[in-house]
C-alpha cells in the first residue's frame, strides 16, 4: 500500500511539473529608466494589460532611479547579468553596440510589422541609427530636440516682429535690452554635456558643433577645430560682453533657466520642443505673465534645429530568444491599436479614462467628462496634476494608430504647433562610432573644451588665446588622435 | 591564569581563545552581524584593486597591462593638478576650520546669558545640516553677478565695487570662496568637540587665577586657551588622515570656467568616467582610485605616529 501510494504521489509530482512548466510564460527581463511610467504611477497596471494583451510572456521590469539608471545598468552588464530588453541613450547604445552587448536587428526590423503597417514614418531616424548598415535598437519616438521661443508680449512692446535672419535676432535682443533693462537670451551653459551639445543656442552657434562631425566624402573632423566654431565663439563673447546673453548661462541649472524665463528675466529661450510649449506657457501665466509665446523656424542661412538622437529599445545579446522577444514586446509597441496606447498613454482605469468622471486638474480646477470622453486621470504621486503620457509622447510616435482605432490625441494646440513647427525644421544629430581612443581621451578633451568655451564666452580670454590654451593644454593632440581613430574605421 | 614573576609583580595571561569564545559567546554572536557587514561591504570590494593593473572596459575580459595606468596618470597634467589641489584644499580647510572653530568656542565660553549662549550654538551647528547641493544653490545664489547675487549688490552699494564680480566663474575668487562656504558650514559643527573640552575645566583653575589678580583676557589666553591645546592636536590629527576624501564640497560648487583649476582627485576620477561615454577605462580610474589610496594610507600611518608622540596612544 505504502508503495502504491508513493508511486502515485510520484506520478502526480511529475504530472505537476509537466503541466506547471507547459503553463509557465516566456519571461522577459527588461531595464528600463523613469521614462516608462514607475511603481509608484501604476506601473504594475501597465505590466498587467500589457501581459493581458500577450498572453504567454512574463514581463518582469527591472526600474533603477532615473538618475542612477546609467550606473545600475553597467553594474548589471559587468557583472554579466544581461537583462533580455534595455533602453540606451545614443552613448551608450553606439558603444555597447561595437563592444557586442547588443543583439543585431536588422533583420528582424525589415521583416517587422510595424516597419510595413504603411503607418511608420520614421525611416530617417532609423537610417540614423544603423552602425555600419547594422540596427541594434528600436525607437518609437523622434528624439525630440529644441526650438527657440520668443514672448509675444516683449514683441509687441517692441513693435517688432518675429526675426527671420541672425541681424534681426540680434536687433530684437538688442531692443529688449533696451525695454526691459535686461538680458534677452538665457540658457542652460553655453555648450550642452551631451549631443547635440548646442541645442541651447542655436542662433549663435550657427553652423558650428564641437564635437566629432563626418564631413560629406565621409571623414572625421573635430567641429572644435573648425573656423566656423571660432566664429561662433566670437558671437557668443561679443553677445555676453553686450549683455544679450545672460552670464550666467555659465552656472544656470535648466530649472534656473525656466525660472528666470517664468519670472520675466528674459524673452528669447530655446527649450524643448512639444509638450514643454504648454509647460512654459502654463507657468508663465501661473506666475501672472502673458504666456503667449512665439516659436521661431530656423534663421536665414542657419542649420536647422537639431533632432536629438532618441533613446532606443535595444535586446541584448545574452537574450535566449532574441526573435520572440523583437516580435512581442517591440514590434508591437507601435501596432496602432491597445498595445501602442498603453505605451503611450498608460493603462485605462489607473492612467486614463473614458467613464463620466469628474478629475481633480490643478489645486484648484475639476475638469467633468461625459460617458465615452477619453481623459487623463490624476496623478497618483503628485495629487492636483494629470497624467499627460506614458513612455511615448504622441507628438513623437513615429506612428500613428490604425485608421480604425480610437485615437485620443489629447494634445494642447500650442504643444502641436511647435512639434510641427520642430518637426519641419530639424535635423538628425549624428551618432559617432566608438573607438578605443575616443573613449580614453574624451574625458579629458571634453573639460579642456568645455572650459574654453566658457571662458571665450565670458571674456576672461580672447578665441584665439581659447585656441592656444587648446594647443598647450594638450587638447589638439588628442583631437588629432580620436579623429585618426575615427578615419581608421572607413 | 595569574602567576607572579621573579619582582613580585602579577602578569595576567590571557585565556585561550576557544575558552574565551565559549565563555563570552552572547559578545561573539552580537558580532557577526558586523563582521559579515563589514567583509561583504569593506573587504570584499577591495579585490577591485586588481583593476588598477588592467584596462577594463566594462564589457569584455580585462586586459592586463601592468603599470600602464600609473604611467598614464603620472603624466596627465589634470592628474598632478587634482592630487596639489587635494592637498591645498584639504590643508588650508583643515587649518582654517579648526582655527575658526577654536575661537568660536573661546568666544562662546565667554558668554555669560546660557540661553543666548545655547541658542548661537544652535544657530551655528545648523549649517552642517544642511546638504552640499542645497548650500552650493544657496551661495550660487548670493554670489550671483547679477542684481540677484546679495553679496555683489552690497558692495555696489558701499561702493566698494562698480559692477558684480562673478566670483564662482574666476578661478581666484574660486578658491576663495570654497573656503569661506566650508568656514559657514563646518565651523560650528568643530565647535562642539572644544565646547566639551572647555567644560571639562576645573572651575577651581579660573578662582585660583582670579586670587592671582588675573583679568578676563589673561584668564582666557593663560588657562583656557592650554586646556584646548592636546584636543586641538587631536582634532588635526584626526582629520589629516582623511584629507584625501574631497568630492562633494568641490564637485557641486564647480562649473566649466573653473572646472580644470580646480578639479580634486575624486572629481578628476569622476569626470574621466562620465565624459567618456558608456566606454570609460575602469582600470584607469581604479589605478586613480588606488594611488589616492596609498597616500590617504601614508598619511593616516603619519599621523598614527604623530598621535602616539603627542597623545601618547594611536589613532589606528
Amino acid at each position: 500500500m505504502k508503495k502504491l501510494t508513493a508511486l502515485v504521489l510520484a506520478l502526480a509530482l511529475c504530472l505537476s511539473l509537466i503541466s506547471f512548466a507547459s503553463a509557465d510564460a516566456l519571461k522577459i527581463v527588461v531595464m528600463v529608466d523613469g521614462t516608462v511610467l514607475d511603481q509608484n504611477n501604476g506601473r504594475d497596471a501597465i505590466e498587467a494589460r500589457w501581459e493581458e494583451l500577450h498572453p504567454g510572456y512574463d514581463i518582469e521590469f527591472v526600474q533603477p532611479d532615473h538618475s542612477a539608471y546609467y550606473d545600475v545598468m553597467q553594474q548589471r552588464i559587468s557583472s554579466g547579468d544581461w537583462p533580455d530588453v534595455l533602453i540606451l541613450s545614443s552613448t551608450y547604445y553606439a558603444d555597447y553596440a561595437a563592444a557586442g552587448v547588443l543583439w543585431d536587428m536588422t533583420e528582424a526590423w525589415e521583416n517587422s510589422k510595424t516597419k510595413n503597417s504603411g503607418r511608420f514614418t520614421g525611416d530617417i531616424v532609423f537610417d540614423g541609427l544603423k552602425i555600419d548598415g547594422k540596427l541594434y535598437g528600436f525607437a518609437p519616438t523622434r528624439g525630440n530636440g529644441c526650438v527657440t521661443y520668443v514672448k509675444k508680449a516683449w514683441l509687441d512692446a517692441c513693435g517688432l516682429e518675429a526675426p527671420t535672419t541672425y541681424d534681426d535676432y540680434i536687433a530684437m535682443c538688442r531692443a529688449f535690452k533696451d525695454k526691459f533693462g535686461t538680458y534677452a537670451v538665457s540658457a542652460a551653459g553655453f555648450v550642452g554635456n551631451e549631443a547635440p551639445f548646442v541645442n541651447y543656442l542655436p542662433e549663435f552657434y550657427q553652423d558650428a558643433y564641437p564635437f566629432f562631425v563626418q564631413q560629406e566624402d565621409g571623414t572625421w573632423v573635430d567641429g572644435f577645430c573648425q573656423d566656423n566654431m571660432k566664429e561662433a565663439l566670437q558671437r557668443i563673447q561679443d553677445a555676453v560682453a553686450e549683455g544679450l546673453i545672460d552670464k550666467e548661462t555659465l552656472t544656470n541649472k535648466t530649472s534656473d533657466a525656466r525660472n528666470k524665463f517664468y519670472d520675466d528675466k528674459f524673452g528669447v529661450f530655446t527649450y524643448w520642443a512639444g509638450t514643454w510649449a504648454t509647460n512654459l506657457k502654463t507657468n508663465l501665466e501661473a506666475n501672472g505673465r502673458d504666456g503667449e509665446l512665439v516659436a521661431l523656424k530656423p534663421l536665414e542661412g542657419n542649420p536647422l534645429y537639431y533632432d536629438r538622437v532618441p533613446p532606443v529599445w535595444c535586446i541584448s545579446a545574452a537574450c535566449k530568444n532574441p526573435q520572440e522577444v523583437f516580435d512581442a514586446f517591440i514590434d508591437t509597441m507601435l501596432d496602432g491599436g491597445d498595445t501602442q496606447m498603453l505605451w503611450e498613454y498608460g493603462a485605462e482605469g489607473t492612467h486614463w479614462s473614458r467613464a463620466a468622471e469628474t478629475v481633480l486638474a490643478g489645486t484648484e480646477k475639476e475638469a467633468t467628462y461625459e460617458e465615452g470622453q477619453f481623459h487623463m486621470k490624476e496623478n497618483l504621486e503628485k495629487a492636483g496634476t494629470l497624467y499627460t503620457k506614458n513612455h511615448i509622447d504622441p507628438m513623437l510616435a513615429l506612428a500613428g494608430f490604425d485608421p480604425s482605432y480610437d485615437d485620443p490625441m489629447s494634445v494642447a494646440p500650442e504643444a502641436k504647433a511647435a512639434s510641427e513647427l520642430f518637426n519641419a525644421n530639424s535635423r538628425l544629430a549624428s551618432i559617432v562610432p566608438a573607438t578605443p581612443e575616443l573613449s580614453e581621451m574624451n574625458g579629458e578633451l571634453t573639460s579642456i573644451k568645455s572650459q574654453i568655451i566658457a571662458d571665450v564666452a565670458l571674456g576672461s580670454i580672447s578665441v584665439e588665446e581659447g585656441y592656444k590654451t587648446f594647443v598647450d593644454e594638450g587638447g589638439q593632440e588628442l583631437s588629432d588622435a580620436i579623429v585618426e581613430s575615427l578615419n581608421a574605421l572607413n | 591564569m595569574a602567576s607572579s614573576t621573579s619582582n613580585g609583580t602579577i602578569r595576567v595571561g590571557k585565556k585561550p581563545l576557544g575558552q574565551r569564545m565559549k565563555k563570552y559567546w552572547g559578545f561573539y554572536l552580537m558580532f557577526i552581524p558586523v563582521l559579515i557587514f563589514v567583509a561583504v561591504f569593506h573587504y570584499a570590494p577591495m579585490f577591485g584593486i586588481r583593476y588598477a593593473f588592467y584596462s577594463w572596459k566594462i564589457v569584455g575580459d580585462p586586459q592586463w597591462v601592468g603599470l600602464a595606468n600609473f604611467e598614464k596618470l603620472f603624466k596627465q597634467s589634470q592628474f598632478s593638478t587634482s592630487f596639489w589641489n587635494t592637498i591645498v584644499f584639504s590643508v588650508v580647510k583643515l587649518v582654517l576650520n579648526t582655527g575658526m572653530a577654536v575661537i568660536i568656542s573661546l568666544l562662546l565660553n565667554e558668554m555669560i546669558s546660557i540661553k543666548f549662549k545655547k541658542l548661537s550654538q544652535t544657530i551655528i551647528y545648523l549649517p552642517h545640516f544642511m546638504s552640499w547641493v542645497v548650500t552650493a544653490s544657496v551661495f550660487s545664489l548670493l554670489l550671483a553677478p547679477s542684481a540677484n547675487g546679495l553679496i555683489n549688490q552690497v558692495l555696489i552699494k558701499l561702493h566698494i565695487i562698480d559692477e558684480g564680480i562673478y566670483y564662482l566663474a574666476d578661478k581666484g575668487h574660486w578658491r576663495t570662496w570654497y573656503y569661506i562656504i566650508n568656514l559657514w558650514r563646518e565651523t560650528g559643527w568643530q565647535t562642539i568637540i572644544f565646547m566639551a573640552t572647555l567644560t571639562g575645566i576645573d572651575p577651581g583653575i579660573y578662582e585660583a587665577a582670579s586670587i592671582d589678580g588675573a583679568g578676563r583676557w589673561q584668564k582666557m589666553w593663560y588657562v583656557t586657551f592650554p586646556a584646548l591645546g592636546n584636543t586641538i592636536i587631536t582634532v588635526l590629527i584626526l582629520n589629516l588622515a582623511k584629507i584625501m576624501n574631497l568630492f562633494e564640497s568641490v564637485f557641486v560648487l564647480q562649473n566649466d570656467s573653473v572646472r580644470r583649476a580646480t578639479n580634486v582627485l575624486q572629481t578628476y576620477v569622476y569626470y574621466q568616467t562620465f565624459n567618456a561615454g558608456a566606454s570609460a577605462d575602469y582600470g584607469y580610474t581604479t589605478a586613480v582610485g588606488l594611488f589616492r589610496s596609498l597616500v590617504g594610507l601614508a598619511l593616516m600611518l603619519i599621523c598614527n605616529w604623530a598621535s602616539k608622540k603627542v597623545r601618547g596612544r594611536g589613532i589606528v
